[in-house]
Order: C-alpha cells, then sequence, then structure tokens
C-alpha cells in the first residue's frame, strides 16, 4: 500500500480542505504571508505569537522545476515507474512551492514556466490528494 | 567590526589515517573506527592518552528505513571515546548538513578557546543491507507527508530538481557534465585506496548511464561505501613538534537553510553568501587557493559550488569546465583527490583528506607543485560547510 499523508495539528486544514477538493494554504493573520508547507513561525513577520488559518487559493500556478521519476526506492511505487513530479510556484505568492505529480506524465515534455492548474486525486475515502495538470487555458 | 576568523592560523591539522573503502566492510563500522582512530592517532606521534576531545557528524544514512545503531550502522563521537577508553573533557557532534567539515570546525573552536589540546575528528560511513534508499514506509507523517504521498523520496530526486531547472535556464546538456565525472574518476587511479581505483569511465558510459531521477542518472550519484577517516587536530605550536607538517586552519563558513523543496534560486542566494563569509573569515580570495576540493556527493553540486565561489559566473560552470580546464595536473586541480564520485560516498572526507595531503606535502606521486592554501567544502553550499586551509600559519 502506498503511504498515505498522516495529517498533524499543523496540517489538519490542508488536508481537511483538499477532501473537499479545495486547495487551501496556511496563511498569516499578522501579516498575510502563505506558507507551504505550513510554517510554525511565520518567515514574513517573524511573530513569536504565531496566528494562522487556512485560505482557499485559485489553484492556479506555473511550473517551476519538474523530475522523472525512474527509480521508485519505496516498493509500494514500484508499478508507478515512470512518473513525473512537478513544483509548481501558487499564483499567490511568489516562491509559494507546491511539490505533486504532473499527471500529464513523461511524454508531456514540459518547460518551466507552463501554466499549471491544481486537480484532486481521491485515493481513499478519507484521503485526497492535490495533482498538477498542464493547464492550456492560462495565457 | 572585522569579520576575519580571529583564531584564524591558530589551530592545526596534525595526522590522519583512512580505512579501506569498500562496498562492504568485513568488520563492524565500530571496530574500523577504533582501528582508523587509533592508526591516526600515532600518525600524529600521540598517544591516546593525549587525546582529550572528539568531535564528529553521524547523520546519514537516515534516509532509508535502516535502523540507526551506535557502532554498527552509525558511530557517534560519545560511542569511539567510550569504546577507545579516551579521558576526554570536551566531547561533541555536529548536526547540520555539512557533517565532517562542520565537525571539524567545533574541534577548532574547542582547540582555540582552550577547551581541548588534542582533538580527534572522523567520519565513519556505513552501507546499510538492500539499496541505500529503499524505504518500505507505509504512512507519510511529518515532513514526509507533503513529498511522500507523491512517491517524490531520496535524495537523488531532491537534486533533480535544481539540476533541471540549471539545465533549462542555462541550456545545458547532460554531456557538458560527462566532462567532470570522467575526470574525477581519472583522478582516482593513482590513488589505490579509491573505491573506483582500477575503473576509468568513459564519456559513451556516463552518457548510457540508467537514469534515476531525470536529469540524474547513477553516475552523477556516489557510489555507497563503508569506510572510516580520522584526523588529529592540535594547536599549532604543539604541532610544530610533531612529525608532520601542520596543517593551519585559515577560515570557515557554514550554511544554515533546510528548505525543501531544493530551488536554484535559493542554492545560489545562499552559496553566495556562505562563500562571502567564508573569505572573510579566511582572509584568503578565492584567486589564492590552490587546492580547490569541493563536494561532489551529487554532480550538479560541483556546478553549483563552483558558481557561488565564484570561479565562473552563474550560469557558466557547464562551459567552465571544458576543454582540458579541471585536469588534475592543470592549472585548476578541481577535485583532484577525486572527491566522492571517485572515492565512494565518504561524504567529504575525499575533500579534506586531499587538502591535507596536498598541504602537509604528503600527496606522494600526486603532489601538486604550489599546494599553500586548500578549499575544503561538504553538502550544499546553501546548507553545507567550508574550511580554508594553509600550509604556513601566516
Amino acid at each position: 500500500l502506498k503511504p498515505l499523508p498522516v495529517p498533524d495539528a499543523r496540517s489538519a486544514g490542508y488536508w481537511e480542505a483538499a477532501s473537499r477538493h479545495t486547495l487551501a494554504i496556511q496563511r498569516c493573520l499578522h501579516c498575510a504571508r502563505y506558507a507551504h508547507p505550513p510554517a510554525v513561525v511565520c518567515q514574513g513577520c517573524r511573530s513569536a505569537e504565531p496566528r494562522f488559518e487556512f485560505q482557499p487559493v485559485s489553484g492556479a500556478a506555473r511550473l517551476r522545476t519538474w523530475t522523472v521519476i525512474r527509480q521508485a526506492f519505496i516498493p509500494a511505487f514500484e508499478a508507478d515507474v515512470p512518473w513525473v513530479i512537478a513544483v509548481g510556484e501558487l499564483r499567490e505568492q511568489a516562491g509559494l512551492l507546491l511539490t505533486a505529480r504532473l499527471l500529464d506524465g513523461t511524454k508531456a515534455s514540459p518547460r518551466i514556466g507552463a501554466p499549471l492548474r491544481v486537480v484532486f486525486e481521491d485515493v481513499t475515502p478519507g484521503c485526497t490528494l492535490p495533482q498538477f495538470l498542464l493547464d492550456e487555458r492560462q495565457a | 567590526v572585522s569579520r576575519r576568523y580571529a583564531a584564524g592560523g591558530q589551530v592545526a591539522l596534525a595526522g590522519y589515517a583512512q580505512s579501506k573503502i569498500e562496498r562492504r566492510a568485513s568488520v563492524p563500522l565500530g571496530a574500523l573506527a577504533l582501528d582508523t582512530a587509533r592508526r591516526a592517532i600515532a600518525d600524529a606521534g600521540l598517544s591516546l592518552a593525549q587525546i582529550d576531545g572528539v568531535a564528529n557528524a553521524s547523520l546519514l544514512p537516515s534516509f532509508g528505513a535502516h535502523g540507526l545503531i551506535d557502532g554498527v550502522s552509525i558511530v557517534t563521537a560519545n560511542w569511539l571515546a567510550e569504546h577507545l577508553d579516551l579521558s576526554t573533557r570536551w566531547i561533541a557532534g555536529y548536526a547540520g548538513w555539512g557533517t565532517l567539515t562542520g565537525s571539524m570546525i567545533l574541534a577548532v573552536n574547542a582547540i582555540a578557546s582552550g577547551a581541548a589540546t588534542h582533538v580527534l575528528v572522523f567520519r565513519a560511513l556505513s552501507n546499510p543491507p538492500g539499496r541505500y534508499h529503499d524505504n518500505a514506509i507505509a504512512e507519510a507523517a511529518d515532513g514526509m507527508q507533503w513529498t511522500v504521498p507523491y512517491g517524490m523520496w531520496a535524495p537523488p530526486a531532491k537534486i533533480a530538481l535544481p539540476y533541471m531547472e540549471y539545465l533549462q535556464r542555462y541550456g545545458a546538456g547532460r554531456e557538458a557534465m560527462a566532462t567532470l565525472v570522467v575526470q574525477l574518476r581519472q583522478n582516482v587511479q593513482r590513488m589505490p585506496w579509491a573505491y573506483w581505483y582500477g575503473k576509468p569511465l568513459s564519456v559513451d558510459d556516463y552518457m548510457n548511464a540508467r537514469m534515476v531521477a531525470d536529469p540524474i542518472s547513477v553516475l552523477d550519484c556516489d557510489i555507497p561505501v563503508e569506510g572510516v577517516a580520522a584526523f588529529v587536530l592540535t594547536r599549532g605550536e604543539r604541532a610544530r613538534d610533531l612529525p608532520h607538517k601542520p596543517v593551519y586552519v585559515a577560515g570557515f563558513a557554514q550554511g544554515r537553510s533546510q528548505a525543501e523543496p531544493l530551488m536554484l534560486d535559493d542554492i545560489m542566494q545562499g552559496g553566495k553568501a556562505l562563500c562571502e563569509t567564508l573569505w572573510e573569515s579566511a582572509g584568503i580570495g578565492r584567486d589564492e587557493i590552490d587546492v580547490p576540493q569541493i563536494y561532489d556527493g551529487f554532480s550538479p553540486l560541483v556546478y553549483f559550488w563552483l558558481e557561488s565561489l565564484g570561479y565562473c559566473p552563474q550560469g557558466e560552470a557547464h562551459r567552465f569546465i571544458q576543454d582540458g580546464a579541471i585536469a588534475a595536473d592543470g592549472e585548476l586541480p578541481l577535485i583532484s583527490g577525486g572527491g566522492a564520485i571517485g572515492n565512494g560516498r565518504m561524504h567529504g572526507v575525499p575533500q579534506l583528506l586531499e587538502c591535507y595531503l596536498q598541504l602537509s606535502q604528503r600527496a606522494g606521486e600526486r603532489q601538486l607543485r604550489r599546494a599553500e592554501v586548500g578549499l575544503a567544502c561538504h553538502a550544499m553550499p546553501q546548507s553545507g560547510a567550508a574550511m580554508i586551509f594553509t600550509a604556513d600559519s601566516h
């Protein structure tokens, strides 16, 4: 079985939103900066009294980089070889990065800067993974 | 305020030893560490009773689902001090990515402050059963929840991300990297202790290597091995009474970033900051470096370090290394010690060892004509650690 995410006190809001097919990103209530993965302390205002909230974002992103995984390392992923991992920069904030699979697969020959959109893959009744697709609709 | 390292030139390397480097050692790692440490202390002309400090880093192999057993899969400074029955006043472990280099910086400062007089610094590497990064993980908790559910795992895939950026942004190809990997393999053909001794590599071998995570092939990664290296450090004036020519520590710098995913801009921004600190710390400039031993555990790290150190403009390293520019007997003997790609996954040992051997005039037939100033670094330029050594105490 593939390892599934284990939500914790800092990440539960993200995974709960994903299960409703919403991409929600942790946001600092002091300075409005987003962070992903969720931060312990905001790297914008560096407040020692952190206050965060998960807020929905558009799911629009640009491809920053990618790799084609050809050796699984984790046995449960052997049957998936090869697959594409993408790092997308979310439209809402420079440097706000999300790592997921690029579901277009290895034939897509993506280029850096290509527009992406987040889609949702229901893995189990309780678990949904945000994923990427190339998005032809974005200019 | 001067950013120069206040204790520059005060502490010196006095001796070393290195075990065999093998895929699987025939004795437990702890036993190999015991033997190597004893030989290093003897090489420095000291007795075990004179060693009053031990430092190391025991990080890795910790990416797979391997149990970490002290004395077996890792060796901590405490374990070695206890099993050598040393009378230590000072023991330290370094937790950052700079591992051996980082722990040597701890030792240098312990000696400079008077906390210890004769310090053993060592690195012991094991190669766990099965494949190094294999991990039959059942659930993805904590930091792993963001990557492992996607099958994103292990350093080769993490390094592939900024390397892909580099290739795309600067129009570089894998064939440019062949020059580096073939050269490093060539460099160890005069080093009988290296894992790849007797096994040179061709450009075709490199280009046909199995891909692990595009654009990283298996030959862009160092091969996991088992082995131990140990160094002995002491105050410079003490080292001058010992058998070997001392090699002095001029300065150092440490990165701090733990950010993932690894992105090219972050690496270069952190790397340039680290290198600026390094030059200021040592009061030495890049053009003074005779023995540049840059970390190469994954081949793209050499591009990142070369550009961070300012050997060439950003985006130019893939061209800079061509046309014999990095030949071991040329103007820039880049990683003349063969690095991790030539020696095996010894995590910064080949870099430090080559600096020591060249600056102490102990490199034998490989001795460089000019070896007054050396640079050794480990890990990535935004997260790792770098040191500058000198043959004179200045």
